[in-house]
């Protein structure tokens, strides 16, 4: 795992456990590039509350900004997901080798 | 914010074929589990009771799995609690604060076993990355091969 990958299981966990930041993620994921302005409008939340879920997702390094003038653009980073992902596989590999051992267990006990 | 949101799931989903009650008692017996599974310290099927299973350490964490019986149905369905690693690893031994659940169906053939591991939370709608870049098609294609295969 990388050096940028460190710890970032537990950081995107953790940004991606909030509905409201979620959702902020899949409005930045749906436009190529989106201002916080723009992406408060219509959202029931206010700026401050946009910016703030916006700066966990940025460290989590689920999103990425660009500034242009006084404006902050912001556009989603996939390989952000990378190393939940792997966590993800890690379990799955995991629970189909065991159910594996279960199936060979059953064979034991019950022929 | 209109994006509905959801929770990625690890899922098996697979036919036994021996009686949901041989399946149970291989679910629900500390030395059974522990010779397919891993040997749990202090298992008993009731709800609220909890036990451990050790892993491998890593970093700050002793490798304890710490699980809570959360559910019981017998011959039905079982879930616990899954919870260990630490905020200071990486890939394996990050903190996982998940849910494992077990529903036993009785089929023609046997039993229909099927393993929910939940809590793995993940942005994901189908409608929200229509405009999404390659990268990011491929990272939720991985994450549909986690939970499809089965």
């Amino acid at each position: 795992m990388t050096e940028a990958a460190a710890s970032s299981v537990t950081t995107v966990m953790r940004a991606l456990a909030d509905p409201t930041r979620r959702a902020v993620l899949e409005r930045v994921a749906r436009s190529r590039e989106i201002s916080v302005a723009d992406l408060t409008r219509g959202s029931g939340v206010t700026q401050g509350a946009v910016s703030q879920h916006l700066k966990s997702l940025k460290q989590a390094g689920l999103v990425v900004e660009r500034a242009e003038g006084r404006h902050v653009y912001y556009r989603a980073a996939p390989e952000g997901l990378e190393p939940l992902v792997r966590w993800m596989d890690h379990y799955g590999a995991f629970w189909r080798e065991r159910f594996a051992n279960l199936r060979t267990l059953l064979k034991e006990i019950d022929p | 914010m209109t994006a509905t949101p959801e929770i990625q799931d690890i899922v098996l989903d697979e036919i036994f074929p021996h009686k949901v009650e041989t399946i149970w008692r291989s679910l629900t017996t500390a030395d059974l589990i522990g010779r397919w599974l891993m040997p749990p310290e202090g298992f008993a099927a009731v709800e609220g009771n909890d036990f451990t299973f050790k892993t491998r350490p890593a970093g700050a964490w002793d490798g304890t799995i710490r699980c809570r019986v959360l559910e019981v149905v017998p011959d039905r369905r079982l879930s616990y609690s899954w919870k260990g690693g630490d905020d200071g690893n990486a890939g394996y031994g990050s903190r996982l604060d998940t849910v494992v659940t077990w529903t036993l169906m009785p089929v023609e053939a046997g039993t229909r076993v099927r393993l929910v591991h939940s809590g793995f939370e993940t942005p994901r709608n189908d409608m929200a990355y229509r405009n999404m870049s390659d990268g990011w098609t491929k990272v939720v294609q991985r994450l549909d091969s986690v939970s499809g295969e089965a």
